[in-house]
């Protein structure tokens, strides 16, 4: 624990407006790198939360330590906690494709809610040092990109059922996951039954599409392959 | 525990500093894998939730220290009135909401993230074995956690694949075909369990749905086999099977 820190910890009108002032810091820097990503919660947002926090965090200490009140200092504080979860659930959105967005956001705005509980309660060093976690979570770690074999969506055109069975084996023995098998009949003029199948493809290391295509029409039956 | 990590154990600049990277270490090691997969939760994700998590334990600790400390006074005049795990308590219902935002329901009664949802739960009270000092059982955790979604997730996609039971959606010409699709079904030896007819039809689909929950007749039975099989009826328009 850092001493110089020590005559800041108890509650007067100057230790609060330093942790107020503190939290905007904190909360502003997180909030900023939000804003300039044009992310749903930005720089106010983050900003509100986190003297939100830290004045929840205040009423505690100072029911307990200046009204000498018997409660436990931290239980009005950490229901911020709960109520954090459900505003940061808020900024979590539902996209078409199936996925989410704003989960990063919403995680962020969490941890810095708890920061704010840090720097209400006076407990600055752990405030900072998370902060600078969080900052270098967001910004340094939001550059990098993960590496991953994406999936691809292929449609095979074919007669004879037996025809997707040669093909799946196929797949199976160069170590390619089916993620999604949809087949489409349609009988054409001549009353021969076509099939179309849309399949979801994983490969474990990366395929050449081109190859793959030209492996795939090559099976008997195969009328053609598309790569979409 | 060896002596030499003592003051690890104690509450110190040293060791809150640990702590946190400790935190944010282990949640981007399991968020790096997530991201990898391309799950909605990725590195971020984690890491942040595990840093807030360990903050909580940390900022508790930090009470109690000042309480035993500095304020010892006022806590000798007013009375002991603290409980250590407040906070953390909060941070796993917390997380709970904000973990069932990964949550997804499809259209036809397919419900994903709900393994995002629970390995961010798992990650965060790993967070918190972290603040409190427990570095035996963060480095359980972390590697449990790393079984589970890592190794064994591709294991149990393979073995839906090989089950008895399987679900799929057809789309069909009219509705009165229904009865001989499920004859053909059953021509295959497989029994018919559930039958959904989707009345409010998918967008862009012009025919009638049904998601169908069926048994193979035997063990091992070819998922793709029995797909081919119904798609060949002349009425079948669009079948794909479902799974969770």
């Amino acid at each position: 624990m850092i001493s110089a820190f020590n005559g800041l910890r108890d509650i007067n009108t100057a230790t609060i407006l330093f942790r107020m002032v503190l939290a905007i810091i904190c909360g502003g820097l997180i909030g900023i790198e939000r804003s300039i990503k044009n992310r749903p919660a930005g720089f106010r947002t983050h900003v509100l939360i986190i003297i939100g926090a830290t004045t929840a965090s205040l009423i505690g200490h100072y029911i307990y330590l200046i009204m000498n009140l018997p409660t436990d200092m931290s239980r009005l504080p950490a229901q911020v906690i709960t109520g954090l979860g459900f505003i940061g659930a808020g900024t979590i959105i539902v996209t078409g494709s199936r996925t989410v967005k704003g989960l990063t956001t919403a995680a962020g705005l969490w941890a810095t809610g708890i920061v704010g509980l840090a720097i209400g309660s006076g407990f600055y060093e752990g405030a900072i040092v998370s902060t600078f976690m969080i900052l270098f979570a967001e910004i340094v770690l939001g550059k990098i990109k993960i590496k991953r074999v994406k999936p691809f969506r292929c449609i095979i055109n074919y007669q004879h059922k037996e025809t997707l069975d040669h093909i799946l084996r196929y797949c199976k023995d160069r170590n390619i996951a089916i993620k999604a098998l949809q087949i489409e009949g349609e009988t054409d003029e001549s009353g021969v039954k076509v099939y179309s199948a849309f399949v979801t493809l994983q490969p474990n290391n990366e395929v050449d599409h081109d190859g793959f295509v030209r492996k795939l029409e090559s099976f008997d039956n195969v009328i053609n392959a598309v790569i979409r | 525990m060896g002596s030499a990590f003592a003051f690890l154990h104690e509450f110190n600049i040293v060791s809150i500093l640990v702590r946190l990277l400790l935190a944010m270490a282990c949640g981007g090691v399991i968020g790096y894998g997530r991201s990898r997969k391309k799950q909605n939760a990725g590195l971020r994700t984690y890491m942040l939730t595990a840093i807030g998590a360990c903050m909580s334990v940390l900022l508790t600790l930090y009470e109690y220290e000042m309480m035993t400390g500095q304020w010892a006074p006022i806590v000798a005049e007013v009375g002991m009135k603290f409980d250590a795990s407040r906070y953390s308590a909060q941070v796993i219902s917390g997380i709970g909401f904000l973990a069932a935002g990964t949550i997804l329901s499809s259209g036809h009664q397919q419900v994903t993230g709900l393994t995002t949802a629970a390995g961010l739960f798992t990650s965060v009270c790993m967070g918190m074995a972290a603040g409190a000092g427990m570095y035996d059982c963060v480095i359980f955790v972390l590697i449990i956690l790393f079984i589970v979604l890592d190794v064994m997730y591709p294991m149990e996609s393979a073995f839906k694949r090989k089950l008895r039971n399987m679900t799929i959606y057809v789309e069909f010409s009219s509705i009165e075909y229904l009865d001989e699709i499920t004859d053909t079904i059953r021509a295959e030896k497989a029994t018919v369990y559930d039958i959904d007819v989707e009345r409010t039809k998918r967008e862009g689909s012009k025919y009638p749905a049904a998601v169908i929950v069926l048994q193979m007749g035997r063990e091992n039975a070819s998922h793709s086999g029995m797909l081919s099989t119904i798609a060949e009826l002349p009425y079948v328009h669009t079948i794909h099977e479902l799974i969770a």
